[in-house]
């Protein structure tokens, strides 16, 4: 039913992301690679649930620099490569991406990064613009799906006449809004791959030939930048009897200018100027505009970066308009734009009171809001990772540990849900794999406290194994906990070395954690049922009486995947008889399965629970039971 | 031709908000209207907050309804109609399930979950009309619980229809349910249409606010 495989001229509703993919296919990719993160992973997502009709091999790679690494060696023999990832996605991935700048790809080969303005997937705000001046590489900033997919079409283009490597950045807004996308051609390439040796090309050894690849990249650059003025994507709008005003807008930002220009009828009272190419900028529309008003306003999410080269571009061009932005402070550098935030910057740039505002109203509003108490994030009902924290928990408890005198890092994914209450663990959370190598600087520093390096994984593949290594290495005493509930599942259950399975559903290798840390060094493993407490908590106090490295892999299917594979089990039920109302469960387990009866007693959902057992395993006068088939 | 009509979907992550979105959005689509879904649902796709923004219109083009103008706002749960409060005026409407999802906390007693009374009030108080159906029932009722979304619909259709507000008709509503929902509920989410338009018919026609 994806809505991806229409034919040309359909109008389909997809998703931002969804629309990249469609621009995989009509641009003839042969290769869509990359690794999960929100928001980027539809794009994979949605290639591969139809790649049995469509001619592409697709993937999840185990990390984002492995995906550019193979998207690379795919363009250099001449075929079409496109790799996706998140923001901090293309920091794994800038190693090898910075270094393939210097050759010329033969094939088009485009890198796809979604940046989240608002840290709505709890990372950092990175503005992935900077990667441009950097890195020297082109990139186009899409604001809607259309343009998603039209950019990806344009970016291959582009990449093989220039011969080099093309960044499309979208945001989450546009990453993950729908709208109704005009479909192109399909396309396939049939193409015969080669590769010749040209180590001045394909290597950097020598510092000669490094720099004429420098030079002949700023040439590229120079040539694309006489080009970018009459692309689709950047646009320049003057009323037919000028403007004094004008305002700069990209991604998503320019959606609700249009909006707000459309609705408040003021079309033909600014100049607009949409920029579609961060690098190179369309150099011509600017000075056009420029010339035409004595005051700006950009609109650009996070780092001030047109604002700042609009700047130049004006002190060049010997032109003072007066430039509003974030410099100024009209415009925050924090959090992601609103349609209210652009509105009343376009109101005070064109001085006009844009917006309807009533105090009696908002103050409702207001106390309506306060009446809404806040989500705690919870665990899924029968996720592994409950048992792994409540028994990580009693172990400690039973060691003789309180709060506070045992450090639990965290890592990126669903593990670290576990800093929520009722678990309280999980004290960092800084970058993929990081967990493992805090802990060991954490020692290192004299810390005498347990330590666990709580880690999922595919978060362990991703970027964990050299950490985990390095505390085989040097010995360094601290426990390992590998979260592995056989997918990466945050992002939404995308295969990782442990699932058995590729991306497209085909057979894999299962890779075991266990297997993986023991080669690396790690000599003391134990492997535990994340369900079966007692088990989970033995090995936790053995592992945490360790000298040197130690390991606890946890191992249980994601409770969301067991479902979707009709491998739950028979709920429980409580007993109400011999419930006392302790309130142990609840408080212990925190299951969205479970909740108090109006007599205060535990009541457990029969639809919503997985039968994992944990209640059960908690309940001190055994009131809860499997029920009856 | 419509320039601008925003519907919020407010619901708590696996009660089927976003389905839902799609299915309007859908339905839209084959009358021939631009739209446009926006999303908020940040890491909380499990059990924490969704807001679902269906746009439609010939001047919509950003994801996001402007704060104070939603239309129509439905509400899975009712504590996430308070949580939408920002986008609400006293044009708007609210369409309510009354079944509650009280988080843990709440349900320990550590912080105080609104009655279904002081929810409606507190729209009230904003300027809100509201409609409150218990979804959950008929959903049941249809033939599961997955249902309470369509149930919603339902309600929407019928509202919209005693408001001579014919963005959508019964027919595209229910192309866009076959065409979104598992073969095997699709039964049960037809007579799910079928019981919440029903539902709010009655209660408009018995009582209004």
């Amino acid at each position: 039913m994806s809505g991806i495989l229409g034919g040309e001229g359909e109008h389909r509703l997809l998703m931002g992301n969804e629309a990249i993919a469609r621009g995989a296919l009509e641009a003839g990719v042969g290769l869509a690679i990359g690794y999960p993160g929100t928001p980027s992973s539809e794009v994979i997502q949605t290639l591969s649930r139809v790649a049995d009709q469509i001619s592409m091999r697709v993937e999840w790679a185990v990390n984002e620099k492995v995906a550019v690494d193979i998207a690379t060696g795919y363009a250099y023999a001449g075929l079409r490569a496109l790799a996706t990832m998140k923001n901090a996605g293309l920091n794994v991935a800038s190693d090898t991406l910075m270094s393939v700048a210097y050759s010329d790809v033969k094939g088009g080969l485009v890198i796809y990064v979604a940046d989240d303005p608002g840290a709505h997937a709890g990372m950092e705000e990175q503005d992935n613009r900077w990667f441009t001046r950097l890195s020297l590489l082109p990139m186009i900033d899409v604001s809607d799906p259309q343009e998603g997919k039209d950019a990806v079409v344009m970016a291959f283009e582009l990449s093989e006449e220039y011969e080099v490597p093309m960044l499309v950045r979208s945001t989450t807004r546009v990453a993950h809004m729908t709208s109704i996308v005009e479909l192109g051609p399909v396309r396939e390439l049939r193409r015969t791959p080669g590769f010749e040796r040209d180590i001045r090309r394909y290597t950097r050894a020598s510092p000669k030939w490094c720099m004429e690849q420098h030079e002949r990249l700023n040439e590229k650059l120079k040539l694309l930048s006489g080009r970018v003025d009459g692309l689709p994507v950047n646009r320049l709008h003057i009323p037919e009897d000028g403007a004094e005003r004008g305002v700069v807008a990209s991604g998503i930002s320019w959606s609700y200018l249009r909006e707000l220009l459309d609705r408040h009828g003021l079309w033909d009272r600014v100049a607009a100027l949409k920029i579609g190419t961060v690098n190179p900028l369309p150099r011509g529309l600017i000075e056009r505009l420029m010339e035409g008003v004595g005051e700006l306003l950009i609109l650009e999410e996070l780092e001030p970066y047109l604002e700042l080269h609009l700047r130049a571009v004006a002190s060049e061009l010997d032109l003072r308009p007066i430039i509003h932005g974030k410099m100024d402070g009209w415009l925050p550098r924090v959090g992601e734009y609103t349609p209210e935030l652009v509105e009343r910057a376009l109101g005070r740039l064109l001085g006009l009171e844009l917006e309807r505002s009533n105090r009696e109203v908002e103050e409702a509003r207001a106390e309506a809001l306060k009446q809404a108490p806040r989500r705690p994030l919870p665990l899924c009902p029968g996720c592994p990772h409950r048992g792994t924290y409540t028994a990580m928990r009693m172990a400690l408890r039973e060691l003789g540990y309180k709060d506070g005198e045992f450090i639990v890092t965290g890592d990126i994914g669903c593990t670290i849900l576990g800093m929520h209450p009722p678990f309280n663990l999980c004290w960092t959370e800084v970058s993929m794999g990081a967990s493992i190598g805090l802990g060991i600087g954490l020692r290192y520093a004299g810390i005498d406290k347990p330590i666990i390096a709580a880690i999922g994984d595919s978060t362990l593949f991703h970027a964990g194994l050299p950490p985990a290594l390095n505390s085989a290495w040097h010995r360094s005493r601290i426990v390992i906990a590998v979260l592995d509930n056989r997918v990466t599942a945050m992002t939404g259950h995308q295969p990782s070395p442990t699932s058995g399975y590729t991306a497209t559903g085909g057979e894999a290798k299962v890779i075991e954690a266990d297997e993986v840390l023991r080669a690396l060094g790690v000599e003391h493993i134990w492997v535990a049922d994340p369900y079966n407490l007692e088990e989970a908590k033995e090995a936790f106090k053995e592992a945490l009486r360790c000298d040197g490295p130690s390991a606890v892999v946890l191992k249980r299917v994601c409770a969301l995947v067991a479902r979707r594979m009709g491998l739950t089990e028979q709920p429980y039920r409580v007993d109400p008889e011999r419930c006392t109302g302790c309130q142990l469960c609840l408080r212990t387990l925190a299951c969205p399965a479970m909740t108090l009866s109006p007599e205060g007693k535990a009541e457990i959902d029969g639809e919503a629970c997985t039968g994992c057992g944990l209640c059960a395993q908690i309940c001190p006068v055994g009131a809860i039971g499997r029920s009856e088939p | 031709m419509i320039r601008e009509h925003n519907i919020l979907i407010a619901s708590v992550g696996g009660q089927g908000g976003i389905t839902l979105s799609r299915i309007i959005a859908r339905a839209a689509m084959k009358m021939g209207y631009r739209v446009i879904v926006g999303e908020t649902l940040g890491m909380a796709q499990r059990g924490g907050p969704v807001q679902s923004h269906v746009r439609i219109g010939s001047q919509v083009y950003g994801p996001l309804i402007p704060e104070g103008r939603c239309h129509i706002l439905i509400a899975l749960e009712p504590v996430e109609a308070l949580r939408a409060a920002r986008y609400l005026s006293p044009e708007s409407t609210i369409l309510l399930n009354e079944t509650v999802l009280p988080p843990i906390t709440a349900i320990l007693g550590e912080v105080p979950y609104p009655t279904l009374r002081e929810v409606v009030e507190a729209l009230n108080r904003i300027g809100c009309g509201v409609y409150h159906l218990n979804a959950e029932k008929l959903a049941l009722e249809a033939g599961s619980k997955r249902c309470l979304n369509v149930v919603m619909l339902g309600a929407y259709m019928a509202y919209m229809e005693a408001e001579r507000l014919n963005i959508i008709t019964m027919e595209a509503a229910e192309e866009a349910v076959r065409e979104s929902v598992p073969s095997r509920y699709l039964e049960a989410n037809l007579r799910a249409l079928k019981l919440g338009y029903e539902a709010l018919m009655k209660s408009m026609s018995s009582s209004a606010y």
